[in-house]
């Protein structure tokens, strides 16, 4: 190394630069840039098929696993000698990048190809490569060895039909290892077979003696019904939205919302998975979500009260989104990420108005839609948290959905473990310090809670307060509700002895009646009892629990001067009093409640708490003088 | 509280076991859980809650007309000495003196009752004065209650001077440290002159403002005819109360019959809506001021509602909309020079809050035995002054024999006075002589038949009082109270009371003289007579509108779109149809289906952007689309009428996949439809409609029609038939299997043309200059030899013209 002048410098000619540096052209020399030699012979032969001159592909993978036939019916390569470079076409295409009939719009429309370079590439990195060629009548072949002629192109014979043939075998000087997976081939041409519409495609495998041919009449269509039946979804709507779009780029997309609680999108550039999506995923979603969003404005779809976000939107989705592009960008660490910043905005504006105008003129499907995303709304903080089974104790990852309010008790039992329902902060503060914190746990509840008479469920998981005790029992509700999964043995609701305590106290009952109508049954739900009065006399204290309690004690002790404080919220109590009066189960009163008669029970609760005034007019001026603790 | 068992004995001072074993066995104690059957737990407190509400928090009681927490704060602020002529003090110390002593609920609810009992806007006869800002007609929040003051305002003291003299009754508060009033000692019918509103349990209450002079005159008349023992009925009561007086003004527009059928039975509704008046006429505009707006109408949301209209172009006479309020209420409406403004207000008067119904239901507590517990019911007028009377005779009792028991006490103490007057000498030595104040009275009272209330008296007595002029005034001072409780003696004794009436009474006027004279009624009652009564239609202001329809579905109205070809569009999207026509008129869409759906041209969304999705307006089904627009207007379609015998001189043909085509009228659809359209075809399964086309019955029109297999077919437009319903109609064209008709057009000549695209890729042309004319029911002829149809080119839309002037326009 001495000296560094103009003759050092070198220039590839020919396929030499293949050779040199593969990774420029197929990747890397590993497994992925082994198959990419298939998919570029492969890729020719969908372009031919996609340009409406190929119905059918044949791949074979041979015997030894080292070597791939590729068959299409084609038009074939043409033969013919090139007038500029007085060489046969096809040793053109196969002997010099940048050859192809792909630069001219009027032979190729769009192409998954490596523009001109695929055929090359595949020939210069084989150590041995056979083209034959079916055209007008005949037969023509032409053998190669890395990338160079071995003989001239010949007629081999008299030939019926079209079509394009390439046999090749990777050269072990350039990949370590030169074994495919049959696999690998087979998955990539499932998929794409579903990606090009009605393309045949045949792949044998003759290592392990199996055929398998694909064809999809619907295309993507069919792939999402494939992915619904693969993930068991129950779909929301019968047909699913597609879509076929070509101007600039070409997109196709199929979706449909299912009852899932999740979204699946799968989507791929120029027939290639990509799994971590990009920027063509990102377009599709902006897309959706604002014609949705359109559409139900439109509409005024939504009921008050409901915000719709993005997620609730997609929430249960089955997407697949095929797009071809000519220059796509990837990124990442496997390089499954479109990066092509234009074409967001352009999957964005295909996807938008056609989904719109298709959820217009699909009312049917569009107001099922539309349901099940107000579903998603209402319930998505209520609901997901419900619908996660909440185990007691099992884990940590199971308390970590426990609402941030709960003051959860240190025992790991559910036996004997209680939860206190507490009417509004100032008194759960109270609670929780007086509680003992081995069994005692302690949920408050801010204000008056939803009615839940004649209320949907989903509705009444719309409710933050109602959510919270959901979670916090982690039974679930409704028709999940299992009592196995109940967190606590038993559920006190303590409310204070004013009016408004009574009406939370009916208000849980209510819920508790109607969407957990088994804890009532299995006496799980308890009242706890705060007493009205604290009476002092010299040194004891007395706590009465009502009015004619206190008189009979006061009649009791007429001796001594009474000292009578009249307890109005649970907050005014000292923690300590507390828990004396109401925590303490050895001096605490509790009322169980129970169902004695279904029927009455029934009537009543939807007499009081139902949507008709009228009955509950009736009730109270029937029953009038019955009430017995009125407020002042 | 469901449980009566014993209670629970006084806990022993134990420790207690917190922290300690966690495997804390709780069954064993557990033993005072009763079981309590859920209805009657859910019962007993629902009830509880419910009587709570009703009898102590949202309704009002039909003596003073106040709900509790406005009760409260009255008497707080009386006990604050807080009176109309005190510096005002911060709210938040009535506030907190409120929450303390008497309403143990939250501070923000006392506060927003303060601050509306001090609003003009919301009172009649505002209760407080508030200083600082309370809130506003536009919705605007008060101050916090740290910023504002307040104190009572002057005829708030009627409410409560009688407090001190023992009028009603007290009592304990929340916990027991303190007496209140169960009521206040009105003088006035509180509640009917400020009304009130109230959700209580299975009754709510709503009661609406009046004027405080036409209140308290009913009230006279009421007791005189009581007094008299006469009937006055509601009925009759309302040629005093002629309705509510809003503070907002505005004009009760329900009539005299309808406002005396809510009287008598305490509820009903009634209709307000603002006052206003032309104000000016410029060359360009009209304004219309805006001086009153109903009751309880939020001012901003009014006006945003007005602007909604004028944004939304429904009434386009009405230009723009001003509020240029400031402690009165003044909105401009500017309107178009030559509009008529009756047509614009009663436009809005139907769309906007500006005319608003008011629900009545005169519910409240009336008094029963016991004194501290009110019952309710929805009561008359009559029922609701009669209360109040009685009250206010009571009252005037109670206060009448506190007063007597005053005199007496005064009367026996002057008594003893005059008794040693004389001996006052022989005192002064006995209380020189004692040993101290008990033995001087001790002695006193032996010496002198004297009882200790006296004795104590005279003990008191200062020594000026002694001089010699003293025995004469104390002498006529005796005389004086001897007289009073000797008048009230027999105003007490009297049996039918008509002295105290007579007070009442007198009392009565004097509110009028003191606060009703000089307070004019501020809402006029007036029943709209002589008004136009304007239909639906009336309403629409006829204007020759544009109608643009996409082939997406897209449809807009604009005032003129001058080239259709460079309206706004979705990307891809083609327009299919743009008509003319007035406002007024109908505009029918011809759906694939079909259905035709027709609407008012007015009722077409006005925009300039894209326009809305045609499934808003109408409730097209899944994949139905519409292939025609056409404006019903006569000067866009012709006559279309039916006529005798024969077919209307203008009318559609509509032809299907199938081959098929009918001909049918326009006139029925004439009227807007259902969201759900009207039938004007009767489809084979499968088959739709590819177009629908007007036609002439002079001229001659030929029918062109393109199948997708490419056959041609011309024919005459009289060989389809005239149904007088929806039907399937005859064979256009016949075709083979699996061919369907796609091209379908009318041609009056030779330069209406049909183009269509091939699957060649190329362009053919269809007109009555290439192709022969023949019957229809045959294949038709071949347009190319190889290839198929593959889609109808549409044509570059023109702008719409309306022949003559927009003859239904009746007025400006």
């Amino acid at each position: 190394m001495t000296q560094y002048s103009a003759k050092d410098i070198t220039v590839l000619e020919g396929l030499d630069p293949v050779r040199k540096r593969p990774g420029m052209y197929i990747g890397g020399v590993g497994a992925t840039g082994l198959h990419h030699l298939v998919w570029e012979i492969f890729d020719n032969c969908v372009d031919e098929a996609m340009n409406g001159h190929a119905s059918s592909i044949l791949l074979t993978l041979h015997k030894d696993g080292h070597s791939v036939t590729v068959t299409d019916d084609g038009r074939g390569i043409p033969v013919d000698i090139h007038p500029k470079y007085k060489k046969s076409a096809l040793e053109l295409i196969f002997c010099t990048l940048h050859a192809g009939g792909k630069f001219d719009a009027s032979n190729y429309k769009t192409s998954g190809g490596l523009h001109g370079v695929g055929g090359s590439v595949v020939n210069a990195l084989s150590s041995e490569l056979i083209a034959t060629v079916k055209r007008d009548g005949a037969e023509w072949q032409m053998k190669f060895r890395q990338g160079k002629p071995t003989g001239k192109l010949v007629r081999v014979g008299a030939a019926r039909g079209t079509g394009t043939t390439v046999f090749f075998r990777p050269d072990p000087t350039v990949f370590p290892k030169t074994e495919f997976s049959g696999e690998v081939i087979r998955e990539r041409l499932e998929i794409a077979s579903y990606i090009h519409r009605g393309l045949k495609i045949a792949f044998v495998d003759e290592a392990h003696n199996t055929k398998i041919s694909y064809c999809h009449k619907e295309g993507i269509v069919d792939y999402l019904r494939a992915i619904g039946t693969l993930r068991q979804a129950h779909f929301t709507h019968e047909s699913p939205f597609s879509i076929d779009r070509e101007n600039g780029c070409k997109l196709e997309a199929a979706l449909q919302w299912s009852e899932a609680t999740d979204e699946y999108v799968k989507s791929y550039v120029n027939g290639i998975p990509t799994g971590s999506g990009g920027t063509h995923e990102a377009g599709f979603r902006a897309g959706l979500v604002k014609a949705v969003r359109n559409y139900v404005e439109t509409h005024n779809l939504v009921p008050r009260g409901v915000t719709l976000s993005a997620e609730d939107i997609r929430e249960g989705l089955i997407a697949v989104l095929s797009i071809f592009i000519a220059e796509p960008q990837f990124q990442g660490q496997t390089k499954d990420r479109l990066n092509n910043p234009e074409i967001q905005a352009t999957v964005d504006g295909f996807i938008r108005p056609a989904l719109e105008q298709w959820l217009n003129t699909n009312r049917s499907s569009a107001e099922q839609i539309v349901g099940r995303i107000i579903l998603a709304a209402r319930a998505r903080e209520a609901s997901r948290a419900a619908s996660a089974s909440v185990t007691r104790r099992s884990a940590t990852s199971g308390r970590l959905t426990l609402p941030g309010k709960l003051s959860d008790c240190s025992s790991n039992e559910r036996s004997s473990t209680e939860l206190f329902v507490v009417e509004g902060d100032s008194a759960g503060g109270s609670a929780k310090q007086g509680r003992d914190r081995n069994y005692q746990a302690i949920l408050p509840l801010r204000g008056k809670v939803l009615n839940t008479e004649g209320t949907l469920l989903a509705k009444v998981l719309e409710n933050k307060e109602i959510a919270d005790l959901v979670t916090a029992l982690g039974c679930g509700v409704g028709k999940s509700f299992e009592l196995e999964k109940l967190r606590y043995d038993r559920i006190i609701l303590l409310a204070d002895a004013d009016s408004d305590g009574h009406h939370i106290t009916t208000l849980l009952l209510t819920f508790f009646y109607r969407h957990m109508h088994k804890l009532i049954e299995e006496g799980k739900v308890f009242i706890g009892v705060p007493p009205l009065y604290r009476i002092d006399i010299a040194k004891q204290t007395y706590w009465a629990v009502d009015d004619a309690d206190k008189e009979k004690f006061l009649s009791k002790h007429k001796n001594g001067k009474a000292e009578i404080t009249r307890f109005k919220g649970l907050g005014e109590m000292m923690p300590k009093v507390l828990w004396e009066t109401t925590l303490n189960p050895s001096t605490r009163r509790l009322l169980q409640v129970g169902i004695a008669d279904e029927l009455q029970t029934d009537r009543i609760m939807a007499d009081l708490m139902g949507r008709d005034p009228s009955a509950r007019f009736r009730f109270i001026m029937e029953r009038a003088d019955e009430a017995n603790e009125l407020d002042v | 509280m469901a449980s009566r068992e014993k209670p629970p004995p006084a806990p022993k001072r134990k420790r207690r076991p917190r922290d300690g074993d966690g495997s804390l066995d709780l069954f064993h104690q557990e033993s005072r859980a009763q079981n309590v059957a859920l209805h009657e737990v859910a019962q007993s407190r629902y009830l509880n809650y419910a009587l709570s509400v009703i009898t102590a928090r949202a309704l009002p009681d039909v003596r003073d007309g106040l709900k509790p927490v406005q009760r409260r704060i009255l008497y707080t602020m009386w006990q604050q000495h807080l009176m109309a002529d005190a510096k005002p003090r911060k709210c938040a110390k009535v506030v907190g003196d409120v929450m303390g002593n008497f309403h143990p609920h939250g501070d923000a609810a006392i506060y927003d009752a303060l601050v509306r009992i001090a609003q003009p806007f919301s009172l009649r006869v505002p209760l407080v004065q508030g200083s600082g800002n309370f809130g506003s007609l536009d919705g605007d929040p008060a101050a916090a209650m740290r910023y504002t003051e307040c104190r009572l305002s002057e005829i708030s003291g009627t409410l409560l001077t009688e407090l001190s003299q023992d009028t009603v009754h007290y009592r304990p508060n929340y916990d027991g440290t303190r007496t209140e009033p169960v009521v206040l000692p009105a003088r006035f019918p509180q509640l009917l002159v400020n009304g009130t509103t109230g959700i209580a349990v299975g009754m709510a209450t709503s009661i609406p403002p009046h004027n405080l002079e036409e209140v308290c005159t009913a009230s006279i008349r009421l007791l005189d005819a009581l007094v008299a023992g006469k009937e006055l009925s509601s009925r009759e009561l309302c040629r005093t109360i002629r309705g509510p007086d809003f503070p907002t003004g505005g004009q009760i527009v329900s009539t005299a019959e309808e406002l005396k059928l809510i009287y008598e039975t305490g509820q009903g509704t009634l209709r307000i809506r603002s006052t206003w008046n032309v104000e000016s006429e410029s060359r360009t505009q009209k304004t219309i001021i805006v001086t009153s707006i109903p009751y309880n109408v939020n001012k901003s949301t009014l006006i945003e509602r007005i602007a909604d209209v004028v944004t939304s172009r429904q009434m386009p006479l009405l230009l723009d909309v001003r509020d240029i309020s400031t402690d009165d209420v003044r909105i401009e409406l500017s309107l178009k020079k030559d509009a008529d403004e009756q047509k614009v207000m009663a436009y809005l008067f139907r769309h906007t809050p500006l005319q608003s119904t008011f629900s009545v239901n005169m519910t409240c507590l009336v008094p029963t035995e016991n004194p501290e517990i009110g019952r309710p019911e929805r009561l008359d007028l009559q029922a609701m002054l009669w209360h109040f009377l009685h009250f206010r005779l009571d009252v005037v009792t109670r206060r009448l024999e506190h007063e007597l028991s005053q005199l007496r006490g005064r009367m026996h103490i002057l008594e003893g006075f005059v008794a040693v007057f004389d001996a006052l000498d022989a005192i002064l030595a006995i209380v020189r002589k004692s040993e101290g104040k008990q033995d001087a009275a001790a002695k006193i009272m032996a010496r002198f038949k004297l009882d200790a209330e006296q004795t104590d008296a005279i003990l008191e007595l200062k020594i000026y009082r002694l001089a010699r002029l003293e025995i004469l005034v104390i002498q006529k001072e005796l005389a004086e109270k001897r007289k009073r409780a000797k008048e009230i003696g027999k105003l007490l004794a009297e049996e039918e009371s008509f002295g105290i009436w007579a007070i009442v009474r007198s009392e009565l006027e004097e509110i009028v003289v003191n606060f009703a004279k000089g307070d004019k009624r501020r809402t006029i009652i007036a029943a709209p007579e002589g008004e136009k009564e304007y239909s639906a239609e009336d309403l629409i202001v006829a204007e020759d509108n544009h109608v643009l329809l996409t082939r997406d579905g897209w449809v807009k109205r604009q005032k003129e779109i001058k080239d259709p070809a460079t309206t706004r569009l979705r990307e891809g999207d083609q327009v299919l149809a743009c008509v003319a026509g007035s406002t007024r008129a109908t505009v029918a869409f011809f759906s694939n289906f079909g259905s035709v759906y027709t609407t008012r041209l007015i009722d077409i969304p006005a925009t300039t952007g894209y326009g809305e999705p045609i499934q808003k307006l109408f409730k097209l089904r899944d994949n139905e689309a519409i292939v025609a627009v056409y404006s019903l207007d006569p000067r866009a379609t012709g006559h279309i009428g039916e006529r005798e015998g024969k077919t209307p001189e203008h009318y559609a043909i509509a032809a299907t996949t199938d081959g098929f085509a009918l001909a049918f009228g326009l006139s029925p659809f004439l009227e807007p439809s259902t969201r759900s359209g009207r039938r004007y075809a009767k489809l084979s399964e499968g088959s739709s409609v590819i177009g629908v086309e007007l036609v002439t019955a002079k001229g001659r029109p030929k029918l062109l029609s393109v199948t997708r297999k490419s056959r041609v077919l011309i024919c005459a437009a009289t060989e389809i038939s005239y149904l007088n319903g929806p039907g399937r109609g005859v064979v256009l064209v016949k075709l083979d299997e699996e061919d369907q008709l796609v091209g379908f057009k009318v041609a009056f000549g030779p330069d209406d043309v049909l183009v269509v695209k091939t699957t060649l890729g190329g362009e053919q042309k269809v007109s009555l200059a290439k192709h022969d004319v023949s019957a229809r029911g045959s294949k038709g002829r071949e347009l190319i030899k190889r290839g198929q149809i593959s889609e109808v080119v549409l044509p570059t839309p023109a702008a719409p013209q309306l022949s003559g002037p927009n003859g239904s326009e009746v007025s400006a």
